[in-house]
Formats: C-alpha cells, sequence, structure tokens
C-alpha cells in the first residue's frame, strides 16, 4: 500500500458532514413533529403513473391492523431510545475500563442522575471478546451522541439515574433471580465478575433493544429517522448476535449458560405481558428466546435469532420496554435499572402483570 | 485496477473506523481531567473528519400507480433476495434446495439454480447454519404469504434462475476474482469447508440488511415495516454470527472477509457502505480490534438502494437487468426494481 494515499482520495469523495447532517434531522423532526400534530399520520404522496409491467394491476392492499397509537412523537420516541441507550453505553463503558459516561454525553432536560455501580471486567486472555466490548461500547457511546445531536438542544432528555450495581438487591441481582441464575435474597449476580458473566450481563439489555426499535418503528413519522432508527437495529442485532453465538460455543463447556439465556428470556417475557399474537408483525404472547438449541429434523440448531416461525423478530412497545428495565409486570415509573424512572414522555410500563 | 480500488475503499473504510475508535477512546479516557467545552470542541473536529455519516438518501424506486403497489415490489424485491439466500443455505447445510411449491408464482420466469452442494458441516457451526438455513426458508415463506394477502396470487413472484454455483464459471468465482480472494483463474468453491462457507455467506448476509433498511422508508404500510424490521434484525442476527464466527477464526479468515466487504463497497459506488470484520493497521494487519456490526460512525448500519443492492447480487458496476447470482435477473412487478445503477 505504498503509494495508496491518491487511491484512498478516491472513494472518499463527498461525504455529507455531521453537523449539516444534524441540523437537517432537527429540521426534519420539528416539521415531522408539527405535521403530525397538525394532520395526524402522513399517507404516500407520490403516484406518479405506473410503469408497464407484465403483472395484473395491484389490488388494494389490506388495511393496516389496528396499531394503538400511543400518542408518542418522533421526539417523545428518540428519547425513550436514549435512555435506553444511557444504559448500554454506560455498562460497556464500565466494562472496559471506561468508566461511566462524560458529563457532555448525559446532560439535558429531566431529571438527571448517575450511572453508579459499575467497573471493569478483567478480561484477561480472551482478547476477543475484549474487542467485541470495545466495540460494542464505542457503537453504544457513538449512539447516545447521535440520538442527542438528532433532538432539539432543548428537547434532549438527561441522563436518568441507572443502576448498574452488584449487591443483592441491585438491578443485576434481581433480574437474575427472576431468571433463576441466584436464588437466595442474599445471593447477588456480578456482572463484571467474569467474562461469562459479562456476557450474561450484556445478554440480558441486547435483544430487548432491538425488540423496542422494532416495535417502535412504525410509531416513527419521520423516514429519514426511521432509517436511521432501522440502522440502530440493525448495530444491535448485530451485536446481539455476537453476544448469544458466545454464549452458545461457550455454553458447550460452561453448561450453565445456556439455561441461564433460558431464564433471562423467561423472565422478559413474563414481565412483559402477553400481547396478542401477529405473525406478520412478529408480536406474541411468547416473544423472547434463550439459545438453548432446537431439535429438528435436520438435527438440533442454535437458537441465534429470537424469532417466530416466519424468522421474524420480535417486537416490544415502549411500555413493555419499560416492564423489563424496571423489573415490574406492573404499570410503574421507576424501577429495577431506572430507579427513578426514565427521563421523557413515555415513562410508564404497561399493565402486563 | 479492480484490485487495487478495492484494496484502497478497504483501507480507508478501516482507517475511518480506526479513527473513530481512536476518538471515542480518548473521549471515554479523558472524561476526569476533560473540562466539558475543550472536550466539545475536540470532539466536533475529530468527528467531522473521521466518521461517516450513513444515510446516503436512497434514490427510490420509480414509484407506480399507488404507494400500496411500492410495497408490494419492495416484498417482491426482498422475495428475490430471500429465494437466493434460502437456496444457498438449504443446500448447502440441509442438503436440499426449496420444494416447488415455495416458488413458485405468476410474475416473471421461474429459473432454475445452478451449482450448489452440501459442505458436510458438523458440530456446532452446523447447529449455527442450520438455523439460518431454517430463518432463510421462513422468510421465503413468509414473504410468500405476505404477498399474496396484500396484492393476490398474481404478484407472486416465480424465483428467478440462480447461480450458486464454486466452479469456474460460479457467480462465488466471480466474486472472490473481483475481492482479490482468490487469484484471476483461480475457482473460489463455497462448499469446500467451513471456512470458504462463512466467506459465502458472509457475502449475502449484510447485503440483506443494507437493503432493507434501504427499502424501510420506501415502505408505506405500518405492518409490512414492521415485518420487514423484523426480517432485516434477523438478518443482522446472522450477518453478527456469521461475521463473529469469521473473526474468531483468526487473522486469515478477517483479511479474507475484509475483501469481500471492500468489494461489496466498490460495486456499489463510490461513498462508504461497508465495511469489513477486523480494524487493520497502515501495513494491512489486523489490530485485534473487531469490527462486527457493519455500521458508520454514528453506530448506525448502512443502507444500499435497490439499484446498490442489485450492482452486488448482479457483481455488475452498470446500470442493467442480469447477472451474478441472478444471471436473467431478479423477477418484480415493478421494472426499476430489478435494475442495477450505473457506478462505474
Amino acid at each position: 500500500m505504498t503509494d495508496s494515499e491518491h487511491q484512498m482520495e478516491a472513494p472518499s469523495a463527498p461525504e455529507p458532514r455531521r453537523a449539516s447532517r444534524r441540523s437537517f434531522f432537527t429540521g426534519a423532526l420539528g416539521t415531522g413533529l408539527a405535521a403530525a400534530t397538525l394532520a395526524g399520520r402522513a399517507v404516500a404522496q407520490t403516484t406518479p403513473a405506473p410503469s408497464p409491467s407484465p403483472s395484473p394491476s395491484p389490488s388494494p392492499s389490506p388495511s393496516p391492523t389496528g396499531t394503538p397509537t400511543p400518542g408518542l412523537s418522533d421526539v417523545d420516541i428518540l428519547n425513550f431510545a436514549l435512555n435506553l441507550e444511557y444504559l448500554q453505553a454506560n455498562y460497556y463503558s464500565y466494562a472496559i475500563g471506561s468508566g461511566a459516561l462524560a458529563a457532555t454525553d448525559i446532560s439535558g432536560t429531566g431529571t438527571a442522575g448517575a450511572a453508579s455501580g459499575g467497573r471493569a471486567v478483567s478480561f484477561g486472555t480472551e482478547t476477543v471478546i475484549q474487542a467485541y466490548a470495545r466495540e460494542i461500547a464505542a457503537d453504544s457511546l457513538a449512539q447516545v451522541r447521535f440520538l442527542r445531536g438528532q433532538l432539539p438542544s432543548t428537547a434532549v432528555i438527561a441522563q436518568p439515574a441507572i443502576d448498574l450495581s452488584v449487591s443483592p438487591t441491585s438491578a443485576f441481582s434481581v433480574a437474575a433471580r427472576r431468571a433463576g441464575i441466584i436464588a437466595g435474597t442474599g445471593d447477588s449476580f456480578d456482572p463484571y465478575a467474569s467474562v461469562d458473566n459479562f456476557l450474561i450481563g450484556a445478554f440480558l439489555f441486547k435483544d430487548v433493544a432491538v425488540t423496542a426499535y422494532k416495535g417502535a418503528a412504525p410509531l416513527i413519522f419521520n423516514k429519514t429517522f426511521l432509517e436511521s432508527a432501522a440502522g440502530i437495529m440493525a448495530t444491535h442485532a448485530y451485536h446481539a448476535a455476537t453476544i448469544r453465538t458466545l454464549l452458545y460455543r461457550r455454553g458447550q463447556a460452561n453448561a450453565v449458560l445456556i439455561p441461564w439465556t433460558t431464564g433471562i428470556a423467561a423472565a422478559r417475557d413474563a414481565l412483559d405481558g402477553a400481547p396478542t399474537e401477529d405473525l406478520i408483525r412478529g408480536i406474541a404472547p411468547n416473544d423472547d428466546q434463550g439459545v438453548a438449541k432446537v431439535s429438528t429434523p435436520d438435527g438440533d440448531r442454535a437458537n441465534i435469532v429470537p424469532s417466530n416461525s416466519n424468522g421474524i423478530t420480535f417486537s416490544r412497545t415502549p411500555t413493555q420496554v419499560l416492564n423489563i428495565v424496571y423489573l415490574n409486570a406492573a404499570a410503574v415509573t421507576s424501577g429495577g435499572f431506572f430507579p427513578s424512572g426514565v427521563n421523557g414522555t413515555a415513562k410508564t410500563s404497561a399493565a402486563s402483570g | 485496477m479492480i484490485k487495487d480500488s478495492v484494496f484502497a475503499a478497504l483501507d480507508l473504510a478501516n482507517q475511518r473506523r480506526a479513527e473513530r475508535r481512536r476518538f471515542i477512546k480518548l473521549a471515554a479516557g479523558s472524561t476526569a481531567v476533560a473540562g466539558s467545552l475543550a472536550l466539545l470542541s475536540a470532539c466536533g473536529g475529530s468527528n467531522d473528519d473521521s466518521t461517516s455519516p450513513s444515510p446516503t438518501p436512497s434514490p427510490s424506486p420509480t414509484p407506480t400507480s399507488t404507494g400500496v403497489a411500492t410495497d408490494i415490489g419492495i416484498l417482491q424485491l426482498a422475495l428475490n433476495l430471500e429465494y437466493l439466500e434460502a437456496q444457498f443455505y438449504s443446500i448447502a447445510v440441509l442438503g436440499r434446495p426449496l420444494p416447488d411449491a415455495s416458488l413458485t408464482g405468476s410474475v416473471g420466469t421461474r429459473g432454475a439454480v445452478t451449482g450448489g452442494r452440501s459442505v458436510g458441516l458438523t458440530g456446532t457451526l452446523a447447529e449455527l447454519a442450520r438455523e439460518i438455513a431454517y430463518d432463510e426458508i421462513a422468510h421465503v415463506n413468509a414473504l410468500r404469504s405476505a404477498i399474496t394477502t396484500a396484492g393476490g396470487a398474481a404478484l407472486l413472484i416465480n424465483q428467478p434462475a440462480i447461480n450458486i454455483d464454486g466452479g469456474t464459471n460460479g457467480a462465488f468465482t466471480a466474486a472472490a476474482r473481483a475481492a482479490g480472494l482468490v487469484g484471476a483463474t483461480e475457482t473460489f468453491d463455497p462448499y469446500a469447508n467451513e471456512q470458504n462457507f462463512l466467506l459465502a455467506a458472509f457475502l449475502f448476509e449484510d447485503v440483506g440488511v443494507t437493503a432493507y433498511k434501504g427499502a424501510s422508508p420506501l415502505i408505506t404500510s405500518t405492518t409490512y415495516l414492521e415485518a420487514a424490521a423484523g426480517i432485516l434484525a434477523a438478518e443482522a442476527y446472522h450477518a453478527g454470527l456469521i461475521r463473529s464466527e469469521l473473526f474468531a477464526r483468526g487473522t486469515a479468515a478477517q483479511l479474507a472477509a475484509n475483501k469481500i466487504a471492500a468489494a461489496r463497497d466498490t460495486l456499489d459506488g463510490t461513498g462508504t457502505r461497508d465495511a469489513g470484520i477486523a480494524v487493520v493497521d497502515s501495513s494491512g494487519n489486523p489490530t485485534g480490534a473487531s469490527n462486527i456490526s457493519a455500521a458508520d460512525g454514528n453506530g448506525i448500519a448502512y443502507s444500499r438502494s435497490t439499484a446498490q443492492v442489485h450492482n452486488i447480487v448482479y457483481l455488475r458496476r452498470d446500470a442493467g437487468i442480469g447477472g451474478g447470482f441472478f444471471p436473467a435477473g431478479t423477477n418484480n412487478s415493478i421494472e426499476a426494481l430489478r435494475t442495477s445503477g450505473a457506478t462505474a
């Protein structure tokens, strides 16, 4: 690659600068918000002539299923997602030894709180997993900054209080107890104590993020932000697969890991209630899965992708997501990983219990 | 020449990624010291230079008479990609093609599958691959059902001709030669061993992610949007699985995957829409840092337009219909959704 300098110029061509894109997004969001408020959800706007095609003319589509509109604006949804990203970004930042997020990354409106109780994981010779952890930490922080950059500066929420601690009454321990990972009320689960525990802690959040972005997709008004949200969802799914694949492989040697994932999935499933099944949209009463292998006529298969019989991953509404991070199946406004509740409009969990 | 530009693109992508990492590490490491203003301004400068904000706004395809028809065209496009992936995995992993009932429709020409054979996977990798095969078959059937529900059986597309051959004239060999994975006269056989199988799978999975993501803003029905988001996520899980498995195999596998990603990024035109799995240093050696998510500096996965997706599956940089993995083109009621872009 000695003389690659000018070759490298070519593909670097014009890329939108972050700053200008930000202002565009902010503007677009504001407009979207206004439009949504004034006129409700817009319909398709372009109706040029059909291109001649060999097929019969399209028949009318099925009417959209009755998605309950929870009355959340794009700003509300963005801020809701930001709460989840604050949580994950701090977990990985602590785990790789970088401590909590910097003050400039967490300021905003609402009740500010600290992300406390995390610490560095000793990865030892597990350098591949350490590399994954660093990558996920970097992506999570980038997502925090991206989401903050999309919001009008007066609307960005502050990071709420986040419990990442390891005492017997901590959120991790309560979750682990629900999952059957620990039993006694005096026991605690420490996700920083070992590489395996760190992966279990990561597993606890990752799939939830995928379901949260997917469930929010049909609620997002602005198409540009929709595409970005789909991209954040995809990044979470990439990482969720990494975590799940690692647990699946390491479960061959440390067999307890497999039932732990099953237990966590069952706990999440119990917390978020039992919505009516929709196989096309990916909504189901049983909407979570651990990594345990499944028997098929072709031999056992892994379960890296939590999905339904259509191979479609699951959706969770914001209120269902709050059931999980609050560790409470009832309609409440705080608890679990957010002891003072999340910031923003979408604050109350569903009555799922 | 092609090879040079492939390497150049790869270097660039990796350098960006590495810069982003350095920036983030720096920011995280300096939290205790940083005066907030100083940190902010430092971040601002570094950001603008090292990150590559994603959405190159996807050019929308020629819209049809109604928004509904666009939705169906997108579903049909997705079904073409799923036919390809499902046949590849089904034959490579389960040892059989999809049944005829899952392949016939009313739109376009019904084509055959050329090539493909069982890899003979065993152990844990076989279990992981079986899951993907089952998922992709499920996606074929789910999309067929969705199209039938939305537009009637008359809008169901036939499986087009598919080339998944591992021989000299196979699409995989053409792709591998373009990527510099094998020499100009060598063949690439995805069915020969585990690593080749993973690299072939890698070639498809990220494309699926970018295709669904790029199409997401074109879908007007919230029902199909949510379904597409669910398939997108499944493809990203698959891609994450494949990329993790390749990364864990070490530097040879990492460099091979990086070459494929760079080739895809060249095929679809200027701008970064792809990323390898391993960060490399200025000498081209992996640094040990991973890049499992094919994402930009904002931690957001890339988008491709429908034309750019076709550039990759047709293995061509000009506008047209057919080539590569779909020798006779994909099938679609909307002609524009069968066409690659002029990216050369």
